[in-house]
């Protein structure tokens, strides 16, 4: 199939949860094709799918319908080669860890290091600012550090795809927006690709509720509508990188930020 | 520096830990001293705490000695039972059928008096030390299964899913996630349970003893030497208190990590 072309494939994607007292339509119909090195957020209202989107990419859940595709292939086969990298909005470290044995984690997983080129450790530390706290106890940092933590862990066997659900909704204002340029320099470091060069651009799956970190992070934005959600609008955004702080300050920015205000509050009930 | 330092922060938790509760101890037994030689109460009812000391240092080494069968039974008593709860919790807390098929027979064994097992015991197993390790087992059994199980479940559901979208093995979840997450519960398990299995071990040799304090107490009760029964009761009180005590600094070497053993501040 042509799919392998892309990255990411999301095909017709619906999902009912069955579980609670009656049955709870998360996502309908949803489809999507991520090109290698493609930064996408999804923003939506609350409760519309956006979490079980990513779950269902990442292959923590069956889709009711349709189906999800990672180089063409199940997820399944992604997780297999460690070639997905997950943060949550808790950062889900292991308390009894240091930073570095929770950094270390995924190499237990893969002992056998049969997927994956070792990777070094205490550079990823260094690059998400952690050499020097690479002892420390997730409850001796502080909520931004413990998520840079998270984002190493989900690092460590260097994934061409990372799958973050809102990971910085849980960070006060200004830690929020700070962890964002840093995720977007760490980002905007590796070169453009549009093939899978693993030194290349991750492919990025971003859940978020901020206009302005959708704006600022991606370079499509993907808006649902409420539950059970469905596409609503696909909006490239064609702001220069590599992109600073300025930005958020720019016309074109506080153009796309007013749409996308309006999507979301023409979202209907 | 740190050395002097050292010795400070023992003395710093000597005043803070250890003096409050002594006071309380002494004041106490000294209000027992006075009211029962102020109100001339017979030694045969209660004997006054000086007649319980002078006894117990009479033969501190039958004490002792009798109060360590009674620890090994309840320690070999806690070991088995805790070891069959956990291993019936990892079972229930993987499988919500063996959960139903297997929980209301942990039940049964929790609503069973003791006293009413403790006869039937006997007849079993006879007068060694089986019936006594069977008690307690059966008395730590139920409250290690509770916690294990809770803790085996109580895990962080962002680490579990992060580990399943590294396609961890259910065996690498076990041992890298569900194991450290149920070491609290276990801890506040084995609180509860270790006195308990003291107990347990008690009441056997009570009904079936042929040493232990257990056996003590009941021979004390029979002659009506209450200094000797309450000497007795005291060395298990401070058994049990030892054991806390060791527990509780286990708790805060091994679950630094974890906010039940950080202070409330």
């Amino acid at each position: 199939m042509a799919s392998s072309q892309y990255h990411v494939s999301l095909r017709d994607l619906s999902h009912v949860f069955t579980d609670g007292r009656q049955p709870l339509r998360a996502l309908a119909a949803v489809s999507l094709d991520m090109p290698p090195g493609q930064f996408t957020s999804v923003i939506g209202p609350s409760g519309c799918g956006k979490s079980t989107l990513l779950r269902i990419t990442a292959g923590l859940l069956r889709p009711s319908g349709g189906q999800a595709l990672i180089h063409g292939r199940p997820p399944q086969q992604a997780q297999r080669a460690r070639d997905i990298g997950f943060v949550f909005q808790d950062p889900a470290l292991l308390p009894w860890r240091t930073v570095l044995g929770n950094v270390r984690l995924p190499l237990e997983i893969d002992s056998l290091h049969r997927s994956r080129p070792l990777p070094d450790t205490e550079e990823l530390l260094h690059i998400v600012g952690l050499a020097d706290f690479r002892g420390y106890y997730p409850h001796q940092l502080s909520g931004g550090m413990q998520q840079r933590a998270a984002i190493a862990r989900a690092l460590c066997f260097n994934p061409s795809l990372l799958l973050m659900d809102e990971p910085f909704g849980a960070l006060d204002e200004i830690t929020r927006s700070a962890m964002r340029y840093e995720l977007l320099r760490l980002w905007e470091a590796q070169a453009p690709s549009a093939t899978l060069a693993p030194s290349g651009r991750k492919t990025v799956l971003f859940v978020t509720h901020s206009i302005a970190e959708a704006i600022t992070l991606s370079d499509r934005v993907i808006v649902l509508s409420r539950r059970p959600g469905s596409l609503r609008a696909d909006i490239e955004v064609e702001l220069p990188r590599p992109r600073t702080q300025e930005i958020e300050r720019s016309q074109p920015f506080l153009d796309y930020a007013d749409h996308l205000r309006d999507l979301l509050t023409e979202v209907p009930l | 520096m740190m050395q002097a330092n050292a010795t400070q922060r023992i003395m710093k938790a000597f005043i803070a830990y250890v003096l409050p509760p002594a006071v309380a101890l002494t004041v106490a037994l000294l209000l027992w001293e006075i009211w029962v030689s102020w109100r001339d109460v017979s030694i045969i009812v209660v004997p006054p705490p000086s007649a319980v000391i002078e006894r117990f240092f009479e033969e501190p080494a039958f004490f002792w000695r009798e109060g360590g069968y009674t620890l090994y039974e309840a320690t070999l008593g806690l070991l088995a039972g805790s070891a069959f709860a956990i291993a019936l919790a990892v079972l229930m807390a993987h499988s919500r059928l063996a959960e139903r098929t297997l929980f209301p027979l942990a039940i049964v064994i929790k609503v069973t008096p003791l006293v009413a097992v403790a006869p039937v015991l006997v007849i079993l197993l006879g007068f060694g030390t089986a019936p006594k390790i069977i008690v307690a087992a059966l008395l730590s059994f139920f409250p290690t299964l509770v916690n294990a199980m809770t803790g085996l479940r109580d895990v962080n559901p962002g680490a579990l899913q992060f580990l399943r979208s590294l396609h961890a093995s259910p065996w690498q979840v076990f041992w890298k996630l569900r194991v450290p997450s149920a070491t609290p519960y276990l801890f506040a398990a084995l609180k509860v349970t270790y006195p308990l299995a003291l107990i347990g071990a008690v009441v056997a040799e009570w009904f079936t003893g042929d040493r232990g304090l257990g056996l003590v107490i009941f021979v004390a009760n029979s002659n009506l030497d209450t200094p000797t029964l309450f000497a007795a009761v005291g060395v298990l009180a401070i058994t049990g208190i030892t054991i806390n005590v060791i527990l509780s600094l286990l708790e805060r070497r091994l679950l630094f990590w974890h906010q039940s053993t950080r202070s409330v501040q």
